[in-house]
This record gives structure tokens, sequence and C-alpha cells, in this order.
């Protein structure tokens, strides 16, 4: 496991999904207040980018945009069909200004 | 030790092998297939695969390495032959005998047959298993053809989109006149008909095609009446029917052309399960006794809940019903049990890039269909699960935040 910085505190708008590529992983980046939140950005269930999905705040969840599974930004559990598995979540430190991520 | 034989290595029976161990059953666990393939999702076959786009690790999963892992004892290529309720005991083609304690039916369906001349061509094809996609892929692969496509259904309407959006040309061949009411309602058909062919797919409907033309290799297909229809390839997609061998040798009770299931899988006998499209279970989300359903997260679903019954002896199925069928750029997706008498009101215009349908029958609302719609169809989750149906004017008006009635309850 190698820690990545994928930018700062700023590159990462409220609430706006955000793909990134960490040392060839694709990911999908959350930030929620002074939390940043890094999950696959790729669909467990078909060909999705889930960081071109919405940002679901009441349920802290990625909603993937093709057939709705919501992914859960801490467990990575969906929450309804078709998706069945869930998403690796990747572990996000704040230093300062700088987002770093375990991948 | 305690056995649990599955036939079928499909997506219902898949799912039941791994949930399983997850549940903590310490008994062995058979999975047998006649698919020679590591058992795979069957969706994309009609999607990805036939244009080569899949990414095929989301295609044929879990890894082949986690039947190792989890202790399943897959047995691939081979075919359960007899199931004998009494004796407790299973005969397989590769000549083995297995003595289980619970037996799951996951046989899933056979593709129709048609009684057309020419079928048995080459270059006649069908999409039902991932070495027949694979195949359609290899001949897609070489340059742009012109593929007919007999059967006007989802997964027909599937590969023609996924075709002329890789640059192929496609024309669907259907007898019913209008394709896609039966699920859809005529209405709903109606739309995603016009979509599709707004992008380029040919679609023929209320024709009969007499046969297959060709000598060595189809060429085309001859309709009703006579006229030709040149194709570099065809591919038949007419429906299938439920595989239901075994379950009639153990004496299964059937209804609705399927295997009689309660809300546990469990069949009308002792320690047989039955899932997937073969089996007709109990939904509060219809008003039928049981219904039977050919969609990929109903037949998961099924495979968990036996599962668990297996080795806890609790868990239902009750999920709300759902599926999606992608075609090309278009993901169409249903939640709950429509019928095709049901009303229709649709929320706002009915056109792209989004919308929504609802089917209300005796003014409540039973299922949604919606296009690229996500938050609606978010607060239809919602209002399933709250129980809430709106009135039709709520429904139909995009300014009403359904989420927000069914949190209102
Ligand atoms: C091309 C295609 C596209 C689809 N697209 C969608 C979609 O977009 N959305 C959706 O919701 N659903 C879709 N479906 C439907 C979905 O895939 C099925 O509902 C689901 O696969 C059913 O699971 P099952 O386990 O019951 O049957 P299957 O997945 O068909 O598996 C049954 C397996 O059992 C094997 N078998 C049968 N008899 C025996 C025996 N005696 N011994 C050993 N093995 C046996 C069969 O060979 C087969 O491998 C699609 C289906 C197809 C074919
Ligand atoms: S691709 Fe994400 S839910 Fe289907």
């Amino acid at each position: 496991m190698t820690q990545v910085s994928i930018g700062s505190l700023s590159d990462f708008p409220e609430g706006t999904p955000t793909r990134v590529e960490a040392d060839g992983t694709a990911l999908c980046i959350v930030r929620v207040g002074d939390t940043v939140h890094a999950i696959c950005d790729d669909c467990p269930h078909a060909e999705a980018s889930l960081s071109e999905g919405d940002f679901l705040a009441d349920d802290m969840a990625i909603e993937c945009p093709l057939h709705g599974s919501a992914f859960n930004l801490t467990t990575g559990d969906p929450d309804c069909p078709p998706a069945t598995e869930a998403v690796e979540v990747f572990t996000v430190t704040v230093d300062g200004d700088s987002v770093l991520v375990d991948v | 030790m305690t056995i649990a034989l599955i036939a079928g290595s499909g997506m219902a029976g898949r799912a039941a092998a791994l949930t399983l161990r997850r549940v903590g059953w310490t008994g062995e666990i058979v999975l047998v297939g006649d698919d020679p393939e590591y058992p795979y999702d069957r969706p994309p076959l009609s999607k990805s695969v036939v244009v080569g786009t899949a990414d095929m690790s989301k295609v044929i999963k879990p890894a082949p390495e986690v039947y190792e892992q989890d202790g399943i004892d897959l047995r691939r290529g081979v075919t359960v032959t007899v199931a004998d309720a009494s004796a407790k005991t299973a005969e397989l083609s590769d000549g083995s005998t297995v003595a289980w304690d619970a037996l799951v039916l996951a046989t899933g369906c056979a593709p129709r047959q048609l009684p057309i001349p020419g079928l048995e061509l080459p270059g006649v094809h069908r999409v039902t298993r991932l070495d027949e996609a694979l195949e359609i892929q290899s001949v897609l692969a070489t340059g742009p053809k012109h593929l007919a496509i007999i059967g006007g259904g989802f997964i027909g309407m599937e590969v023609a989109a996924a075709a002329v959006a890789a640059g192929h040309t496609a024309t669907v061949l259907e007898a019913a006149p209008k394709p896609m009411s039966r699920p859809l309602g005529p209405e709903v058909a109606e739309r995603v008909l016009q979509w599709a062919m707004d992008r380029g797919v040919v679609v023929r409907a209320g024709v009969g095609v007499e046969q297959v033309s060709g000598d060595d290799i189809a060429t085309g297909v001859r309709l009703v009446g006579g006229e030709e229809i040149d194709a570099d390839l065809m591919i038949v997609a007419v429906g299938q029917t439920p595989r239901l061998e075994l379950a009639q040798q153990l004496g299964c009770e059937e209804i609705v052309g399927g295997i009689k299931v309660d809300a546990g899988m469990r069949t009308s006998v002792a320690d047989v399960y039955a899932v997937g499209d073969i089996a007709a279970f109990p939904s509060k989300w219809a008003d039928e006794d049981r219904i039977r359903v050919e969609h990929a997260a109903v037949a998961i679903g099924h495979g968990q809940v036996a599962a668990e019954q297996i080795a806890t002896g609790e868990g239902r199925y009750d999920d709300l019903p759902s599926f999606w069928s992608d075609q090309g750029d278009l993901t169409l997706n249903v939640v709950g049990v429509a019928r095709p008498d049901d009303e229709i009101v649709w929320r706002g215009d009915h056109a792209l890039p989004a919308c929504t349908a609802f089917y209300l029958r005796e003014g409540k609302m039973r299922a949604a269909f919606s296009v690229s719609d996500m938050k609606t169809l978010r607060g239809v989750r919602k209002l399933f699960a709250a129980g809430v149906s709106p009135t039709p004017e709520q429904l139909a008006d995009p300014a009403v935040d359904l989420a927000a009635l069914a949190a209102a309850g």
C-alpha cells in the first residue's frame, strides 16, 4: 500500500464527486466539510463511473448514474439492487491542506 | 457432512453458493453447471459483450479462485441429469452421484425453439450464453456488419442498439405488432421503440419470418409474403422457457409456468428450493398469488434467501422487484410490478434525455419506468418503502418532491 497525494482540499468542491487517478487506480472523491471520502470510481455492477453520479447527503452515499444503486461512503455497501457487491473504500488522510489516499 | 447441492450455476445458483458460506454454512457445497465457463453475469452479454466493450472481469465473477477459497465444489460443464426426492440423491453427467441434504434448483430458462427452417445454418446466432455472445463479438470485430435480429424483446433491442452505436446496422424483426408491450405496456413500449428508431435501429413489427435463407451459410431471412432481408449475421432472441425437468422429476408443485415456492424459496418438496427464472414466488408488490420474473436482481435475491434458509432456517424474499435494460446510450430502469393494462402517468413531458412514467392500478402506483431520471427513481423507491402512493396529479408534477412525500408518510 502506498500513500499518494491527490491534491489539496480546495480541489474538491463540497459534495461534488470528482474522479482522480491515484497510482493507476481510478477513485471517486467526495469532500463533506473537512472530511474527504474515496471509493473506487468503477461501479461494481456494470460499466459506470461513480463520479458521474450524485452525492446523496442524507444517505452519505454516491448514487450510480446508470442503475441507481447508492454506495455508502464509509462501508462501500450498495443500498438497493442491481449492485450486490460493495465498492472498495480507501483511507484518506487530510494533512493541513493536502489530501492523501492509501491505494 | 451435510451437503447442499445447487443445480445450475447461473446468477441465482452462484448467489446461493456464495451466500451459503457468507452466512456460516459449514457443510459441503456442490455447484453444478452445464456451462463450461466459470459463472458469469448474463445481462452484459447482449450489451457490452457482443460489441467487445465489456470489462470481462466484471462479467465472469467472482474471480475463479474464490470458489476454491470458499470451499465450493464447482463442477463446470456438468449436468444434473436425475434428481430423486425420496432417496435425496442426484445423478450427474460426470458419472457421480451426490447425496444431498438440501437441493437448490437454479436451472434458469432454455431458449424458445422456433419452427423456422434454416435456423441451424452457420451465421445464425443466439445470445443466451457467454460463448454465443463471444461468437457474435468475433464476427462484429471484423468490420461493419448488417444484423437481422429475430425478436424485438429487450434482448433483441439491446443487441440492435449496441451494434448500431458501434457502427453496424441492424434490422429487428418482431411478430407482435408492438414490441416490448408485455413488460412495459403499449404506451411506454412505443416510446422506447421510437427512441431506438431515432438512433438508427430499423424495426419491422408485425412481420413473420418464414425461413432463414442461404445454402451453407445464412445470408438473410425471408418474411411471410416473400420479402427478402439480407444480413451478414442473424441473431435469434425470441424468448425462453423455464427448465423444469428436474423439478418435475422431484414432483414439485407448479404454478404460472414455474415452480411454486414460499417466501423462503421452498418448493412443495421437503428440502428442495427453487430460485431465479424458474421460481413462482409470492410478492407483496404484486396482486397475484405467485409471480415469475426473469430478471437478474430477483435471481440473485432468491439465491441469497435460499442459502439463508438452508444455513439458518430464516430469510424471506420480499424485495421490490426491479430490472434494467441498457439500449445503447439509453438506460431503462423499472421498479415495481407493472402490468400491460396499467394506467400510465408521465412525470412532466415524456421527452429525453430524462423521463419517468408511473404505472397505476386502481389509482395506486404499482411500478415506475425511468430513463436517466435518477432523482425520481430514488423517490419512487422511497415511496414504495414507506408504503405511500401519491395522487396521479402529484406524480405528474415534476415540482413535487417524491422523497419528501415518502418522508412525510
Ligand atoms: C442476454 C441476456 C440479457 C439479460 N439482461 C438483463 C438485464 O439487463 N436486466 C435484468 O434484470 N435481467 C437480464 N437478464 C435476465 C437475467 O440474466 C436472468 O433473469 C438471470 O440470469 C436468471 O438467473 P437464473 O440463475 O435463474 O438462470 P440462469 O442465469 O440462466 O442460469 C441457469 C443455469 O443453469 C444451467 N442448467 C440448467 N439446467 C441444468 C442442469 N440440469 N444441470 C446443470 N446445469 C443446468 C444453465 O445452463 C444455466 O447456466 C438477461 C438475460 C439474458 C440471457
Ligand atoms: S452500473 Fe452501477 S448500478 Fe449498474
